[in-house]
């Protein structure tokens, strides 16, 4: 008999044991029955049929069995009689080998191939074609090893089944290379080859309703059905199957809250997380810990070695780390082996990564002639002035020039000169696991290597991860971990993005021949990328853990845990002189180009530690029946130590020597510092379960910070959640509503603090540096001192109190999920750098600011079901929130954005526009910034001046007002997973719903005058040119150095647009091989699969922009990934 | 048993966890604590070092040349800076950087005078006495630059808190210029004239100087002349036998020389690309050049302006020009690293190889070549070269300043004496590398009428502090920018333009046609504009309100009691 899926889903209810081997002597199909249904489902009837005459009935989920109503009555019937008379109605047709009975369609009942006919019914077990069907014992557990008792076991291809035993054991007939499928209500099913006639050990893994799954939380684990704070979990493969090198990237859109935004897709940048947006001005990054320890960086992980993730949203979540949960925190748990498995697994990718979109510039004749437009206007539009800077013979006879000339009039295409079409990346992974009741250790290594789209860069990581539980005795087992990242970035001494789109066409990086040209006047960043050197980074992290859990009594856990971590960070960068040449000198260099002039060598290295010791008790009480309780108290401490050293020297006479002592003497610099901070933490929780209907959490943690003055270091931070399991209570029951599976109610408030301010600001720190000197004719360097910053002596914890309402709910049988959060956050005493006088010399010190008033909400829906052999799932998160300050006692100016009472944070602040002058009239008569503005400048609106009411000029001080903030709102996230046989595939895709961007400067202004125009402006400016009627539709101010400086670049409305974007952000199909073409190659497991990263996105953002690129430096990338996933 | 067993395993996680709660009182590693500094003469001394820190002095260090390119001095392509413009405001970055700074300064020379008194026991009164005038020397200049830049601005002198700094509004800069004088007269009474052999740090010639310096600037030219005349007293200082020399980076020391801060490459204070003005056949780019306004300025060697000498020759304009021109300005067919400078020529000597190269210096072939044709070569030299840094010093006060501030103040008290001649002649006499006294050599000054005087001295001041930072600041205390920064900035033709001017006969000027210069030694070149021979690149622009810089943004809107500048 041919199984369609391995997922199948099988109903047993047993009522006694039964075992295949001394079953033979009556056949089942005759034993006698009674039964009496009306209108009953079938699956009920069926049910009850197993339980009366002691046989399995197995079926493959069909809508007839679940939804097919059928009326019998039946007395002292032979089970044959009762079962055609039960199902022939339905179309389905049955089958016996020992007591387990398959049902299947009447329609397909000719196919498979080695069911028995209906004829066949009594064909014994003997007759079965084997050669030499051997027994095959063996034993079935859970994965923590406890045996499962009434499992069945069933030959696949075959109707040979049986079940096990009270301790799990089970023979079966069963030759080399069969598959056996084990399963087992409420469990997974597993199949195993049967590769020896000995002894098998199987662990199933359970089958967990969403419900049942475990949660990480603080400090401990917690089912979903029992969580009273905001928690979202990621699992694992969700991460993994992404296919991408960093961690950080890939959680971009899988959850709810947490939000993932990416700079670039150069390799090795990582994305920056912010769970629940931004919560203060400094570090906004959450806290992570690994296996419960604390990390610099979420990437220090392999997305492959991830069992799940948890974000901590609410207060009443992550208050248990107090000090510094502010900013969310996020719980990564690495995989472990599980009991009796012993697997080794390799994973190899390869990949193609090509640019998704790049900007387009004007042609070199646009060029020439927008850069006279702009001295023209710059030099007052002087009659006869128009050629200021390329005359109109040099323009047009500049495209004949270049057919006879092309190094003396070249075209130059920089995009295509510094742009790779592709870059590849590569990735192998390898998983060892390996369990016993006594050890179980998981040890991982994976290696990947990804290039870059520009020369010279790459990004190159090795992580290496084991997992090691040990059972020593009866009171004690250990965990000891221990991972070890390296990473080398190599980068070229400059990063060439931003001029394949700012360079103008009419230099170029290279003669005819090939020799290095002086590109503009010696600026010439390709041969820099080229020829220039190398500014390349190492990193090695060392994190390791040792934890001992003690179990006294029962119920009682305490654990210890020692985890150092020791990161080293190592730069080199050699930039070495780069000589060009003229086009008509052929045999020497006739100078250097401009940042490659001398050979230097800059290295430096940085060294950090941390030691987290932790001593935690766990106790759970069961104190009467329904009443359940659990306490959990702990310490904590934290040390953090940073040293740098750095080391230069400048004029190497050689280019080959990137050391030191290769360097002259003189323009040697050495430098080096450091600095420490430690916590100290006290924790205690109690959890309060009655009838898992009500159920009540209260966290407090008492946190000391060195970075505060004794007197102001300590601080507390309770917070208490209540969960109402709404579902549970009878009067709900009562009401029948049979679509609802599930509905937890859930509250919580809470305080959580933050400190991240730097190490000492409390104290008047004296910063050393260096003065020279003339002493006897030459220059001497001494040792200065001065206090650079204010030191606010009282400084102490910003504390955010945080209230969060949510509801859990599942309906129609667990396949529709819902989970809603709403929140509100105080921040009290945020600490914020307000401006203080400038005139009092210092730089602005951090304070205990004022208040911040946080509102948001975030929700996930989700959806699974399957039919037939098709499963799938999809899922969609949405958040948003929205931060407004509070009475704060100042004012933060950060760039174009403000932070002020009454602002969102960071909110774009500028003049507001009123289009463009029109004339010299509409200049004259208009309030104006300064003397510099003309015709086709952006005109500001004069919204006050000193008195409080327009002063009829534009100042910055009066003029420039809140503009909406610059936050992203309305944060979602997708993904669609579908199953089909050995095939599956997933779609992630991610966005922002609405957010208010900023045209940067990059993308609109020619900066200097060898900087091209983007092709997006061209025929779209205000221009001398063109008709009022054009310049009054004109999109953008007209060409001038001046005036984009000094007038229409400033903040101002006029270049906010809607930023919002939707990105499809990982498509994968993969396909899994049939057992028996696996088995036959003596593997476990393989599956192939595809899969294609950033594909596709839709934005308002100008054209050849990418929305989630940034900057000039940046560029995002499209992936293309192709792998391998074998377990032998 | 189990007691025992439950007793072991507590005790030994204990010991794990370590018994050692982590010392949370930590204090800074590799940095000091102004809690306890001041305390002896070395703490103090390290102090006053920061001071000299080229980075206190923004508004002189912040580039090469760093305010001469807001004025008529300068010329640089179709590029203007915002201030030249007219379009700074109080978010313009040298307006809040420039304030930023100097308050740093007036903090840091506060904290160090109300700290003396920690050191009473340790250090004697004589020296105490000695870092005091220091101080004072320091907390002086730094008001000097902040209440001619802004005006009335906040007055500090003592310890403030952050409640205190919002409660302060804008001083009279009267009042500031009383403290600002009675600093200076501090450091003149306590500072040494030399300092021998030990570091060159300020001295009583400085403090006379720069407090001269601000006096002028005030426009208070009693105190101005009577600081200036002190300064000269001292006997210190004596004009550096070669003009030209004078500004080369390896002069370090030199009795003209009387405040400066050296740069050094080797100990890693520089200044960067220095090949923005040096000639792009030896490698740099050519960027800025000195205008022709002041290529005009410089008289004939007759005394007379060019718009009046009969020496003056519009096609070959370096001759019979007063010599700082051909030092301030390569002068054309003349040597200049390495290569004959000319830009009307297609080709030029290399005269390292001795062959005729392709003249990347004329608009003929590069179309960056300087667009005026000008070089400058004032303090160049080939040490410019090699990296595209220099460590040409920031030489903030020097004797012929001090000796043109003398006279100018005499000259506008009106009391026009033979010391002001003296003075003036001193200056020009060096020029032409001959005593004052042989007037015969050289076009001594003998003009005795104030007016007249006057528009020399102004001019005199032009030309032998040309690309020195102080054309601009007296552009505005004389108050004449807003006639000389109005005017567009003149250069060559392009290339097809130029091969025109060359073929008639117009180069390097048109003929026929001179520059006016009025009585203010501004210089206005639109009678060769009007011509078509030569072109308009960008248009400076001026308005009044720029005579102050604005009070930045920043302080107006977090602070009730400042008010902006007028105008903003």
């Amino acid at each position: 008999m041919k199984r369609k899926t391995l997922h199948t889903l099988c109903v047993l209810i047993l009522t006694q044991l039964v075992f295949a081997a001394n079953s033979y002597a009556q056949p089942y199909e005759q034993k006698k029955l009674s039964l009496k249904y009306s209108s009953a489902s079938l699956k009920t009837i069926l049910n009850a049929i197993e339980k009366k005459a002691g046989v399995v009935i197995m079926f493959e989920a069909t809508d007839a069995i679940k939804k097919e109503k059928a009326s019998i009555s039946v007395t002292n019937q032979m089970l044959s009689q009762v079962l055609d008379q039960l199902l022939k109605p339905v179309g389905m047709e049955w089958a016996i080998r020992g007591n387990v009975i398959r049902l299947y369609k009447t329609k397909n009942a000719k196919t498979p191939p080695s069911t028995p006919q209906p004829a066949a019914r009594n064909t014994s077990l003997t007759s079965v074609p084997n050669t030499d069907p051997g027994p095959v014992k063996g034993q079935v557990t859970d994965s923590t090893g406890a045996p499962l008792a009434g499992a069945t076991v069933y030959v696949k291809g075959t109707s040979i089944a049986t079940k096990t035993d009270a301790q799990g054991n089970f023979t079966i007939p069963a030759e080399k290379g069969q598959v056996l499928e084990i399963s087992f209500v409420g469990y997974n099913n597993k199949e195993v080859v049967v590769r020896e006639q000995g002894q098998l050990a199987i662990a199933l893994s359970v089958m967990e309703t969403s419900l049942d799954q475990l949660v990480v939380i603080g400090y401990g684990t917690q089912k979903q059905r029992d969580l009273t704070g905001a928690v979202s979990t990621v699992k694992g493969e969700e991460v993994s199957k992404r296919n991408e090198v960093l961690l950080s990237t890939s959680l971009q859109g899988l959850a709810p809250g947490v939000a993932v935004t990416r700079a670039s897709s150069i390799p090795g940048n990582h994305a920056t997380i912010r769970v629940r947006g931004i919560t203060t001005i400094g570090d906004s990054d959450p806290l992570i810990l690994v296996d419960g320890v604390p990390v610099d960086n979420i990437d220090i992980v392999n997305p492959n070695d991830v069992e799940n993730i948890s974000v901590l949203k609410d207060a009443a979540s992550a208050s248990i780390y107090g000090a510094r949960a502010s900013a969310g925190v996020i719980l990564i748990t690495t995989k472990k082996a599980k009991n009796n498995e012993l697997n080794l697994e390799y994973q190899g990718n390869f990949g193609i990564t090509q640019l998704t979109e790049f900007p387009a510039t004007v042609d070199y004749k646009r060029y020439m002639e927008m850069i006279n437009e702009i001295a023209w206007n710059d030099g007052g539009n002087q009659a006869g002035a128009e050629y200021g800077i390329y005359s109109k013979d040099f323009i047009d006879s500049y495209a004949a020039n270049h057919q006879s000339d092309p190094d003396r009039f070249p075209i130059t295409n920089w995009s295509d000169i510094v742009l790779k079409k592709s870059a590849p990346y590569t990735r192998h992974g390898l998983n060892l696991s390996y369990g016993n009741k006594a050890v179980k250790s998981k040890i991982s290594l994976n290696y990947e290597k990804s290039d870059a789209l520009t020369d010279n860069r790459s990004f190159e990581r090795i992580t290496s991860r084991m997992n090691n539980d040990i059972a020593i005795n009866k009171y004690l087992t250990a965990e000891v971990g221990a991972s070890f990242v390296h990473e080398l970035r190599e980068n070229a001494n400059i990063n060439p993005v931003s001029i394949a789109y700012k360079y103008g066409p009419l230099w170029t990086p290279y003669w005819s021949d090939g020799r290095v040209s002086d590109g503009r006047n010696g600026a010439n960043t390709w041969a820099r990328v080229k020829y220039g050197g190398y500014d390349n980074g190492w990193d090695d992290q060392f994190l390791g853990r040792i934890a001992l859990n003690f179990k006294p009594v029962k119920n009682l856990t305490i654990t210890g845990t020692l985890a150092p971590t020791i990161q080293v960070h190592k730069e080199k960068k050699f930039n070495k002189q780069v000589p060009y040449y003229e086009l008509d000198n052929t045999t020497s260099p006739s100078g250097f180009i401009d940042g490659s002039l001398t050979t230097s060598l800059r290295e430096a290295r940085n060294e950090v530690r941390t030691m987290t010791k932790q001593l935690i008790a766990n106790y759970s009480l069961n104190i009467v029946n329904r009443h359940y309780l659990t306490f959990m108290a702990g310490y904590e401490d934290y040390y953090r130590f940073t040293e740098r050293l750095g080391a230069s020297s400048d004029n190497f006479l050689l280019t080959d020597f990137p050391y030191l002592d290769r360097a002259p003497l003189d323009y040697m610099l050495n430098t080096g510092n450091a600095s420490e901070v430690a916590y100290r933490s006290y924790f205690g929780r109690i959890a309060y379960d009655f009838d898992k209907k009500y159920l009540i959490q209260a966290n407090l943690r008492y946190d000391g910070s060195s970075r505060f003055h004794p007197d102001y270091r300590w601080a507390s931070f309770p917070s208490v959640s209540l969960g109402w399991v709404l579902s549970e209570e009878n009067f709900f029951k009562n009401l029948h509503i049979g679509a609802i599976d599930f509905i937890k109610l859930r509250g919580s408030l809470g305080t959580l603090g933050n400190e991240r301010i730097g190490s000492y600001p409390y104290q008047s720190v004296l910063n050393f540096s260096n003065a020279l000197f003339v002493q006897g004719g030459t220059v001497v360097a001494r040792t200065t001192a001065a206090q650079q910053s204010y030191a606010i002596r009282n400084i102490s914890w910003e504390t955010t109190e945080s209230w969060n309402a949510g509801l859990d709910a599942r309906f129609l049988g667990d396949r529709l999920s819902l989970t809603v959060d709403y929140y509100r956050k105080n921040t009290k005493d945020m600490l914020l750098a307000l401006e203080i006088p400038d005139y009092m010399g210092y730089s602005n010190p951090s304070q205990n600011a004022g208040l911040m008033h946080t509102k948001g909400w975030d929700a996930q829906l989700g959806w699974r079901d399957k039919i037939g052999d098709f499963r799938y799932s999809v899922s969609v998160n949405m958040s948003d929130y929205k931060s407004v300050m509070g009475n704060l006692s100042g004012i933060v100016y950060d760039g174009d954005q403000i932070i002020r009472e009454g602002s969102e944070f960071n909110e774009w602040y500028g003049y507001v526009s009123d289009g463009l002058y029109q004339s010299a009239h509409d200049v004259d008569n208009s309030p104006k910034l300064s003397v510099v503005v003309a015709p086709g400048d952006v005109k500001y609106k004069d919204i006050s001046g000193p008195d409080g009411v327009p002063d009829g000029k534009i100042s910055p001080e009066y003029d420039r007002v809140l503009l909406g903030g610059s936050l992203p709102r309305y944060l979602y996230g997708g993904n669609l997973n579908a199953q089909y046989k050995g095939f599956d595939a997933s779609l992630v895709f991610q966005g922002v719903g609405k957010q208010t961007s900023r045209i940067t400067e990059d993308m609109v202004y020619q900066t200097v005058a060898w900087h091209t125009f983007p092709d997006f402006v061209d025929g779209n400016y205000f221009s001398q040119y063109k008709t009022e009627e054009q310049n009054r539709n004109a999109k953008y101010p007209r060409l001038s150095q001046l005036s984009y400086q000094g007038n229409n670049y400033k903040m101002s409305d006029f270049w906010l647009f809607d930023g919002s974007y939707f990105r499809l952000k990982n498509i994968t199909f993969g396909y899994t091989l049939p057992p028996t073409w696996t088995d036959a190659a003596k593997l476990a497991h393989v599956r192939i699969y595809a899969s294609a990263t950033d594909l596709f996105s839709l934005s308002k953002y100008p054209k050849g922009w990418d929305p989630e690129a940034g900057s000039a430096v940046a560029y995002v990338s499209k992936t293309w990934n192709f792998g391998i996933q074998v377990r032998f | 048993m189990k007691k025992n067993i439950l007793l072991i395993y507590v005790s030994s996680m204990l010991m794990l966890i370590g018994g050692c709660a982590r010392n949370l009182d930590l204090n800074p590693l590799s940095e000091g604590s102004s809690e306890n500094w001041f305390k002896n003469e070395n703490e103090i001394t390290l102090a006053l070092n920061d001071l000299y820190r080229s980075d206190l002095w923004y508004i002189e260090s912040n580039r090469l040349f760093s305010t001469d390119r807001y004025s008529d001095d300068w010329s640089q392509r179709e590029q203007l800076y915002e201030w030249a413009a007219g379009a700074t405001t109080g978010m313009t970055g040298e307006v809040i950087n420039i304030w930023q700074t100097l308050y740093k300064g007036v903090a840091r020379s506060n904290t160090i005078l109300y700290s003396l008194d920690r050191a009473t026991d340790n250090v004697s009164e004589e020296r105490l006495n000695q870092l005091r005038g220091e101080a004072s020397f320091f907390r002086a200049c730094f008001y000097s630059y902040l209440i001619f830049l802004y005006g009335d601005v906040p007055f500090v002198t003592d310890y403030i808190t952050i409640e205190q700094a919002f409660e302060l509004g804008r001083t009279d800069k009267n009042v500031i210029l009383k403290q600002v004088y009675d600093d200076f007269d501090v450091a003149i009474q306590y500072l040494p004239t030399s300092y021998g052999n030990d570091l060159m740090r300020v001295t009583k010639g400085a403090a006379y100087a720069f407090k001269a310096r601000i006096a002028a600037w005030m426009l208070d030219y009693r105190t101005c002349a009577e600081a200036a005349k002190a300064c000269i007293d001292l006997d210190e200082y004596s004009l550096h036998p070669d003009y030209g020399d004078l500004f080369l980076s390896k002069t370090h020391t030199s009795p003209e020389l009387i405040f400066t801060i050296p740069r050094s490459l080797a100990l890693m204070n520089d200044a960067l690309a220095s090949n923005s003005f040096y000639i792009r056949n030896a490698g740099g780019t050519a960027v800025a050049q000195p205008s022709w306004e002041l290529f005009c300025a410089y008289t004939c060697t007759d005394g007379l302006p060019v718009d009046e000498s009969t020496l003056y020759d519009p096609q070959q304009p370096f001759k019979n020009r007063d010599p700082r021109c051909a030092a301030t300005m390569v002068e054309f067919g003349t040597e200049h690293l390495g290569f004959i400078y000319d830009p009307g020529a297609e080709k030029v000597l290399n005269l390292t190889t001795n062959k005729m190269v392709t003249n990347k210096d004329a608009l003929l072939n590069d179309q960056f070549a300087a667009y005026n044709g000008m070089c400058l070569k004032k303090g160049v030299d080939e040490e410019w070269m090699d990296d595209k840094k220099t460590e040409t010093g920031i030489k903030l006060m020097r004797y012929a300043d001090v000796l043109l501030m003398y006279a100018e103040a005499k000259m506008e008290l009106n009391e026009i004496d033979a010391s002001v001649l003296e003075a003036i002649n001193k200056v020009r006499a060096r020029a032409y590398k001959v005593a004052h006294t042989q007037t015969g050599d050289y076009p001594a000054v003998t003009e005795t009428d104030q007016a007249r005087l006057r528009t020399i001295i102004r001019n005199e001041r032009r030309v032998e502090l040309a690309w020195e930072n102080r054309r601009w600041f007296d552009l505005l205390r004389w108050r004449l920018a807003e006639i000389a920064l109005v005017r567009p900035v003149y250069c060559l033709p392009v290339k097809e333009g130029l091969i025109a001017n060359i073929a008639s006969g117009d180069y390097f000027f048109p003929k026929g046609v001179l520059p006016e210069i009025d009585e203010n030694g501004l210089v206005d070149l639109s009678p060769l504009f009007a011509t078509g021979k030569i072109r308009a690149v960008v248009q400076r622009k001026f308005d009044p309100r720029q005579y102050l810089f604005p009070i930045p943004s920043k302080e107006v809107q977090i602070n009730n009691n400042i008010q902006q500048n007028p105008g903003y």
